[in-house]
């Protein structure tokens, strides 16, 4: 993924893809925090 | 030097009514097209502000160690989350504005783009009546100063984003866009995906962690 911003289609997958991984990691912070 | 000119002469003379005066023409990337490379440059100066806001935050919260938020005042978590909602909404409703005009449907068009900014200016006006409703001042504290910086820098790109969004409804409106021609969509719609990113970082380091 050299440049996700070519066009407003490429953009919004990028949006897509930040939403999923972001989504995931706070996932995994916040279980961390509860368990600990 | 006279040898020089009658060889351009003739150089003129071989070329006729082609033959090219003044500055050389500009070069242009066969990969990515004036507009959008404007936009990613841009966006990636946009990317540093915003960087240099960050290093504030983490600063009073990793480096400094301080408590977030800062004692005896909250940070609307819920209200924020449901403002999460209605801003990802609206780059669901633009990218659909795109893919109608690319199959010539004027009507999803329209639809998409009026509904796109109508979902921006609910997360603006969200965003004001929480800022009347905190309690706080930016004056307050270092947690409140960066708390307001933050989410008030995004809130000037949301407005900036809806100025752009509303050049590109009003030509929605009029006929400017085909399934051919859509730039004037497609690059300010970049830049609301990028705010919108940009929301979701500032939403979980400001308040959900």
């Amino acid at each position: 993924m050299i440049n996700p911003l070519r066009s407003e289609g490429d953009a919004f997958r990028f949006l897509l893809y930040v939403i999923v991984v972001f989504g995931s990691i706070i996932a995994v912070i916040l279980i961390a925090r509860a368990l600990s | 030097m006279e040898a020089a000119s009658i060889a351009h002469g003739a150089h003129d003379d071989a070329h006729g009514a082609e033959a090219h005066h003044g500055p050389i023409e500009a070069n242009h990337s066969s990969r990515v097209d004036a507009p959008t490379l404007g936009m990613l440059l841009f966006i990636i100066s946009e990317i540093m502000i915003f960087g240099a806001f960050f290093t504030a935050y983490f600063f009073i919260r990793v480096a400094q160690g301080d408590p977030w938020p800062a004692p005896g005042t909250t940070i609307p978590v819920a209200v924020a989350g449901f403002n999460t909602a209605i801003l990802i909404s609206s780059s669901f409703t633009l990218h659909w504005a795109e893919t109608s005009i690319k199959r010539g449907n004027r009507f999803g068009l329209r639809a998409g783009i009026l509904s796109t900014l109508l979902l921006g200016a609910t997360f603006l006006f969200i965003q004001i009546n929480e800022y009347v409703h905190l309690g706080f001042a930016p004056r307050d504290s270092a947690q409140a100063t960066i708390f307001y910086g933050l989410t008030g820098l995004h809130g000037a790109h949301v407005c900036i984003g809806l100025i752009l969004l509303s050049f590109a409804t009003i030509r929605s409106f009029r006929g400017h866009y085909s399934p051919e021609q859509h730039k004037g969509l497609n690059v300010p719609g970049i830049y609301w995906h990028f705010v919108d990113i940009m929301w979701i970082v500032v939403f979980t380091t400001v308040y959900v962690m």
